[in-house]
């Protein structure tokens, strides 16, 4: 199926899904902010973490795709690979953002500064730096072939890149302890807490497949459109 | 592919030859990026506080950070030549392995890179009166295994971030993110090694070091065709 | 006692909120505008 028509299809139905992972956010919102007990130690402040964690594994998720059809696109040679990893870049951005405003405000009550380099800020920085960078590639390429393949080829390479730099920075802390006021999770969760992080990282999933496919039916569309006009 | 494994080495070190010595003939980039590196030790120098610091806990951080914006001015140069002359076209045109051409362009990456810090490091340890004595062959090794890692990485990004209108831009922002673990690793040894520490202290670096560049010399080998061929 | 940051909880939900409502919203337009004019022929 090819056309605009295929296009609205994507939008339509990626349209629908978003609205519905918005209003299951909702529902989180009232599970976490009124249903969910209070830790005791770290107050009202830690059921950032309900937003937080999700966020970040979405965006970490959006990521490990790009990275994944990025490989895929160089082996298979499959335009619609390409229209997937440019929609989960972009959608894994807006997670970012999220991710990053959501790490200082719990990291301030909790640790008592805005940013620290544990492991978990420092990872979400960088997977943060490989979007932008992926997405100001593909912005300065115009020619459709190699945008496609230059930007398969960072994707590829930045996936890669996660565990090394996961890695540096374990290595990097557990030589240089920083004094932890209060640990931000505890190793076992109550089951209640476990639930609504469990239910928000559903909705969040929910979301991602919402907003990439209204993303990619966009994509699809300038493409038709890219085509109309050059065979005008 | 007709190429045997000798050939393609031999055609890698081919290319290398030619750009070094295209590189050894003009010599303004080779200048200009030892120039650039001890402008950065000179700012550095006035940029910290003498009674605050001591010298030597931040030349390790000092000397990697003047390595990695050193290689990055290298890196650029040596694309935006390839792409004034257009050389490369022309050994596109023939069936060559594209791998062995991403091995020949990262051996003469290496040798320029490799240059600069040879020239930087008398210079560091004069302005920041650094006792290299028995840490100096393990610098050495260090400093190969990071620079292969950057230089790596940095070769593949170069040849596309030229495709690009800022190419100056583009390069730092897409090989920054790369430079991190291979720097973090150097910085960790150099210090151990400055310090006199054992070896064992630093062992788990240095795999992490050798690993990254096992990891994306092959990677970018592999990758480089998808980046010159349509 | 549990320490009083309720504020800060409300701040990472409010621009949470903001942010993924905001960005869903301002795809939706592109995507309804790039669909629909797909319709009608463009100048470059």
């Amino acid at each position: 199926m090819s056309g605009p028509t295929s296009a609205r299809a994507f939008v339509r139905s990626g349209t629908a899904l978003t609205v519905l992972a918005l209003l299951a956010l909702a529902g989180v919102y009232v599970l976490a902010l009124g249903f969910t007990p209070i830790e005791a130690r770290q107050g009202p402040a830690q059921k950032i973490f309900y937003l937080h964690v999700p966020a970040a594994w979405s965006a970490l998720l959006a990521f490990s795709l790009v990275g994944l059809s990025g490989g895929l696109y160089l082996w298979l040679n499959d335009r619609r690979l390409d229209r997937f990893a440019a929609a989960s870049a972009e959608v894994g951005v807006a997670f970012g953002v999220v991710m990053l405003t959501t790490g200082p405000i719990w990291a301030k009550p909790i640790w008592g500064t805005w940013w620290t380099w544990d492991a978990r800020l420092t990872l979400t920085l960088f997977l943060f730096f490989l979007f932008v960078g992926y997405l100001a590639l593909r912005a300065a390429l115009h020619d459709p072939s190699e945008r496609a393949r230059f930007s398969a080829v960072v994707g590829l390479l930045g996936l890669l890149l996660v565990p090394f730099i996961h890695l540096s920075v374990y290595l990097f802390r557990t030589l240089h302890p920083q004094p932890i006021v209060l640990k931000p999770s505890a190793p076992s969760l109550p089951p209640e807490m476990l639930r609504t992080l469990l239910i928000s990282a559903l909705v969040f999933l929910l979301l991602y497949v919402g907003l990439v496919t209204i993303r990619y039916g966009l994509a699809l569309a300038e493409e038709e459109r890219e085509e109309r006009l050059d065979a005008a | 592919m007709g190429w045997s494994v000798p050939d393609a080495i031999r055609l890698a070190l081919a290319i290398a030859g030619k750009d070094i010595r295209a590189e050894l003939r003009s010599r303004t980039a080779l200048l200009s990026a030892v120039v650039f590196a001890a402008l950065v030790l000179v700012v550095f120098n006035f940029a910290r506080d003498p009674t605050a610091l001591a010298a030597v806990d931040l030349a390790p951080s000092v000397l990697w950070v003047t390595f990695a914006l050193a290689a990055m001015v290298a890196l650029n140069r040596a694309f935006t030549i390839e792409r004034e002359n257009g050389a490369l076209d022309g050994l596109l045109l023939a069936p060559v392995p594209r791998g062995a051409i991403f091995l020949g362009k990262l051996l003469a990456n290496l040798a320029f890179v490799g240059t600069v810090e040879a020239v930087t490091l008398p210079l560091f340890v004069l302005f920041f009166n650094v006792d290299l004595g028995h840490a100096l062959p393990g610098i050495l090794g260090v400093t190969a295994l990071a620079t292969i890692g950057f230089v790596a990485v940095g070769t593949i990004f170069s040849a596309m971030a030229v495709r690009t209108r800022f190419a100056e831009l583009m390069l730092p922002v897409l090989l920054l993110p790369f430079m991190v673990p291979p720097l973090i690793g150097a910085v960790q040894v150099t210090a151990r090694l400055l310090d006199g520490r054992p070896l064992s202290e630093m062992l788990g670096w240095l795999r992490l070091l050798a690993l990254y560049d096992v990891v994306f010399v092959t990677l970018c080998t592999m990758a480089f065709a998808a980046v010159v061929d349509e | 006692m549990p320490p009083d940051n309720a504020g800060y909880m409300v701040a990472a939900y409010v621009v949470t909120a903001v942010i993924l409502v905001g960005y869903a919203v301002s795809l939706l337009a592109r995507a309804r505008s790039a669909v629909t004019g797909n319709s009608v022929k463009r100048e470059a």
